[in-house]
């Protein structure tokens, strides 16, 4: 064995542990160096002796005598000990061993990751099941990271429901409280309802005036503050379609904000439709969604088609009231085997109020942002109508890693005739993706090419 | 002149030290030693380790843990084959195992019936849903489930991947395949679950329900699952591919200088078991007259082949690292334009309890497992030749029989499965019998005739056209030197006469073989055998044949 070739027995003798207090030697090596120091005893010794001076010699010879007692006082005992069967070399092997255990020992990082790992804590921030997890990430597009605690207990009330719920703030003052029932698995899984509420602040939201002719230097801020509330239904007609309707009550209201420039400094209700009274609006929706994505989290084929439908309804004067239709095209190509995709996005929006009335400002579709036009400030550009497009090469650089390079254009318009493909806004850009197949963890993009100059992209999930 | 006292001493003295240097012989008694006792020791005070998933990755993707010294396996006897242990017991590469026990592997019975068993605790490790059960005798199991889109995948691959596993020579634990019928499920009054927040709360019927969610159903309503027993005595963690355990004192060998631990680069390339890592290994301590020693487990199968236990085994899986720098960089530099070779590769449509698993692609020298692994690392070509014998040991009936045991019900699922395994296995003898002077099984008879065999022609992955070239020699054991060498003899087939002057008399004798092959130079790298007279005859006691060892 190695047991022939190697590993014999690796313990120090007493003469290989004195010697080591003056150099390194390893076990085995003391008798070898006593031999040496003899060999050059014995060398000087002749040397001495042919010069003639023998007494010199002789005291040479007597050195070399020494050395050769002290090695074989302790080869003879090695000697009697040398084992005489393979069986009995290893035995001795382990017998040595068993004077010196001691138990496995992890370093901190080893302990810190396995304590990470047993706790769940990456699942609870990634991806929660249930029970209370800190809630990490973009509450709305602006907001900057904010971070709260979540809440979420499945199986109420016989294991039909699902509840959540999160309070989240950011370093930029947003903030909002969520809170969901949602009942996912009705008639055998072909339908679904949820009830939900909202109640949020965000407190410095971009405006920069209405139309594709508004001015960078026209930047101004409001504050948006709502409460939600409504249901959901919606039926399973196949696994990737679904039908729901839902209805809120929303009770959106602006105020000031945070920011140093606020909007009512630079722009009126006529500028800014809205500004000036709020009301309670009823949100009736309607969305027909086809989806094939796969797979869902970070698609790599497939493709999403939505068509949208919503109805505000002014509660307070019949003045705000408006309808959107939106229709939502992603698809996705794959190329060579899903290591590669063209992902491609198209967004057309179209709202209309009816005669004398107008779709507030604050409601009103906004192009610009980390998830659209990403070469663009927040909410850039805003109107009635909007188009969008995206396009993107993905390559996977290796399984957590994918490379992305991008092209976004688009454009807003106040009428729906001039929602063509002349005086589209663009950028592009390259970034990386950070995720697994169930998701985009993370987003670092750079967009460049813009009318806006360069930005830079650090975004939770993906882009659409 | 000076007094001749003084030399008489120093030539005593180096005589004696002269004797003491040789005291070790090269062959022991005992050579080789066909076990290796390493229960002798207790080991009862070792204590449980817990792996991280995340730490092992960093450490062996950026790290290079233990000892990285290029020397021969640590643990093999002088016929470089190696001996009985905690590790391993020889199996298929020492006998002839019957369809039925290669089938059979290490379980006690043919089938299960779980009804009833009360459900414990569910499974709280690994990505696979499933609970632990225990039987009326108060044993304790593990189910785990196929995935929905992948109905009888994992459970498939996890019996095919422990008999092969076992007939191999390691221990593995028992498993079946087994139907839960989910209006017989019991849970027990104290069975567990932990949340999400990592809190330990009663099981209920709603966590049974919602992990059987996650696993495929049957059409006849039932669910096909993996139930494993846990092996005897107690878990003590996992082993690492490299180091020793510090509390087991009969742990001696790095494992990193294992040639079991190497060897299984072999096996788990053949499978496609890139997944094989120290922690999905397993220790266990068992008690023998009043004292402890570990036995080592391998451990979950359940995404060897086309399975990645969860969905179909990755592109990846088996071609490159999780993180390979080389790979990255030129993609991530040419945007995307380079291409690496395996993402090119198709997948037959050969069912979803296939997954992803294919063998012309396959190459045995490239594959690699999910990150390094510090025994793959260092294996030798010496430890692979070795493993690939074993797994020449699997005939195409035997590999179809193993097949079978997974009762696929895809028509041609197990065709296919089969057909890839026998592909990927001539594919691997090919690879590694052919490494090595590929000399095997020498025995020199009494009348002085020598035999061998050549693993590779007997294997049929090289022809038939070696010749040998022998050089014979007396051998000193004391010493480890050969002495009186012959000059040398071509032979064309694997038999020679051995000279009778280096016969007469001797103890040990030695003989140089070297294979002349058209197709391989590489094997005129010399087999150096020793051979040690016996009352019978002569007794082959060494082999080594590694370019290392050659003299």
């Amino acid at each position: 064995m190695a047991l022939e070739s190697g590993f014999p027995t690796s313990q120090k003798s007493w003469l290989d542990r004195a010697l080591s207090l003056f150099t390194d030697v390893r076990a085995g090596e003391g008798p070898s160096a006593l031999l040496l120091t003899a060999n050059i005893f014995c060398l000087l010794a002749f040397k001495r002796a042919a010069e003639g001076t023998s007494e010199r010699a002789a005291w040479m010879l007597r050195g070399a005598a020494v050395c050769l007692a002290i090695h074989t006082l302790t080869a003879v005992p090695l000697l009697a000990q040398e084992p005489t069967t393979r069986a009995e070399a290893l035995r001795r092997e382990r017998e040595a061993k068993s004077t010196r255990l001691t138990p496995p020992e992890s370093g901190r990082l080893e302990r810190t990751l396995l304590a990470l790992e047993n706790g769940r804590l990456f699942e609870r921030i990634l991806n929660p099941a249930e029970g209370f997890f800190p809630k990490v990430g973009n509450i709305t597009t602006g907001s900057g990271f904010s971070f709260g605690p979540a809440y979420r207990k499945r199986g109420l009330f016989g294991d039909e429901s699902d509840f959540s719920v999160f309070a989240a703030g950011s370093f930029s003052r947003y903030w909002m409280l969520d809170a969901k029932l949602t009942l996912p698995r009705l008639a055998g899984d072909r339908m679904f309802a949820d009830l939900h509420g909202r109640r949020y602040d965000f407190p410095q939201e971009d405006f920069f005036g209405l139309g594709p002719d508004s001015r960078r230097e026209d930047d101004v801020t409001y504050g948006l503050r709502s409460t939600q509330v409504g249901g959901t239904a919606g039926i399973r007609l196949r696994p990737w379609l679904g039908l729901s309707g839902s209805v809120d009550y929303l009770t959106p209201r602006i105020h000031p904000g945070d920011g140093s420039r606020p909007i009512n400094a630079l722009f009126s209700p006529v500028d800014a439709p809205g500004l000036d009274v709020q009301p309670d609006f009823i949100r009736y929706e309607v969305l027909t969604d086809l989806n094939y994505r796969q797979p869902l989290g970070n698609p790599r084929r497939g493709g999403r088609y939505a068509l949208l439908f919503q109805l505000f309804d002014d509660r307070n004067g019949n003045q705000d009231s408006f309808q959107r239709f939106e229709l939502d095209v992603q698809q996705y190509i794959s190329i060579l085997k899903e290591r590669r995709v063209l992902a491609l996005h198209a967004l057309a929006s179209v709202s209309d109020a009816g005669e004398g009335q107008a779709v507030p400002f604050y409601l009103q579709r906004t192009l610009g942002g980390p998830d659209d036009l990403r070469g663009f400030r927040h909410f850039r550009f805003r109107d009635q109508h909007l188009l969008l497009l995206q396009a993107e090469y993905r390559w996977e650089i290796f399984t957590a890693v994918d490379g992305a390079i991008f092209y976004d254009t688009g454009k807003v318009a106040s009428r729906r005739e001039d929602l063509d493909l002349r005086n589209l806004e663009s950028d592009y850009g390259i970034g990386f993706r950070f995720g697994t197949s169930n998701g985009v963890f993370l987003r670092v993009e750079g967009a460049f090419g813009s009318s806006a100059g360069k930005h830079f992209i650090l975004r939770f999930g993906n882009v659409f | 002149m000076f007094s001749r006292a003084p030399f008489v001493v120093v030539a005593l003295f180096m005589a004696l030290a002269q004797d003491s240097r040789s005291a070790v012989p090269r062959f022991f008694p005992d050579d080789p030693i066909k076990t290796d006792n390493d229960t002798a020791f207790d080991a009862s005070r070792a204590v449980p380790i817990e792996g991280s998933n995340g730490y092992d990755f960093a450490e062996h993707t950026f790290g290079k843990p233990g000892d990285r010294r290029d020397i021969r396996a640590v643990n093999v006897n002088t016929m470089d084959e190696v001996p009985d242990s905690s590790w391993f017991t020889n199996r298929i590469g020492v006998r002839a195992m019957s369809l039925a026990e290669i089938v059979r592997g290490p379980n006690e019975l043919d089938t299960i019936n779980i009804d009833g068993w009360p459900i414990i605790q569910e499974k709280s490790t690994g990505i696979t849903p499933g609970f632990r059960v225990v039987d009326p005798e108060g044993r304790l199991y593990q189910i785990k489930f196929d995935p929905p889109g992948n109905p009888e995948m994992g459970s498939g691959a996890e019996v095919i991947g422990a008999a092969i596993y076992h007939a191999l020579g390691y221990n593995v634990v028992q498993g079946y395949i087994v139907d839960l019928d989910p209006a017989k499920i019991v849970i027990a009054d104290s069975a567990t679950t932990v949340d999400m927040s990592g809190r330990r709360r009663p099981l209920r019927r709603g966590d049974i329900d919602r992990l059987l969610d996650r696993a495929a159903r049957q059409s006849n309503g039932k669910y096909r699952a993996t139930l494993s027993r846990f092996a005897d005595g107690k878990p003590l963690g996992y082993f690492k591919y490299y180091g020793t355990r510090p509390d087991d004192p009969n742990d001696i060998h790095p494992h990193e200088h294992r040639r079991e631990l190497r060897g299984n680069r072999v096996f788990a390339a053949w499978l496609n078991h890139d997944d094989s890592r120290g922690l999905n290994s397993l220790d266990m301590l068992e008690s023998t007259a009043g004292r402890g020693f570990i036995r080592h487990y391998m451990f979950d199968f359940g995404s060897i082949m086309g399975s990645g236990s969860v969905f179909a085994q990755v592109p990846r899986a088996g071609n490159e690292y999780i993180l390979e720098w080389a790979p990255a960089l030129k993609t991530l530099a040419t945007l995307g334009l380079y291409v690496r070779p395996w993402i090119l590769v198709d997948y037959p449509d050969a069912g979803r309890a296939v997954g992803r698993f294919e063998a012309d692609f396959f190459d045995p020298l490239q594959w690699r497992p999910e990150y390094p692994n510090p025994a793959f690392d260092l294996m030798r070509p010496d430890d692979a030749f070795w493993a690939a014998r074993l797994v020449s040991r699997f005939s195409d009936a035997a590999i179809r029989a193993v097949v079978a045991k997974a009762g696929y019900s895809e028509p041609g699922a197990a065709e296919y499965i089969a057909s890839t395994l026998i592909k990927r296995r001539d594919k691997v003898l090919r690879a590694w019998l052919t490494q090595v002077n590929p000399v095997v099984e020498p025995r020199l008879g009494a009348d002085g005739t020598l035999t061998w065999a050549n693993a590779a022609i007997e294997a049929d992955v090289a022809s038939p056209s070696a010749s040998y070239v022998l050089t014979w020699a007396r051998f000193d054991n004391a010493t480890g030197t050969s002495v009186a060498a012959t000059e040398n003899v071509r032979v064309s087939s694997p038999r020679a006469d051995a000279p009778s002057s280096i016969l007469q008399g001797a103890e040990f004798i030695t003989v140089s073989i070297r294979t002349i092959h058209p197709d391989y130079p590489g094997w005129n790298a010399p087999a150096n055998v020793y051979l040690r007279r016996v009352l019978a005859g002569w007794e082959a006691v060494g082999l080594d044949r590694a370019p290392a060892d050659t003299p």
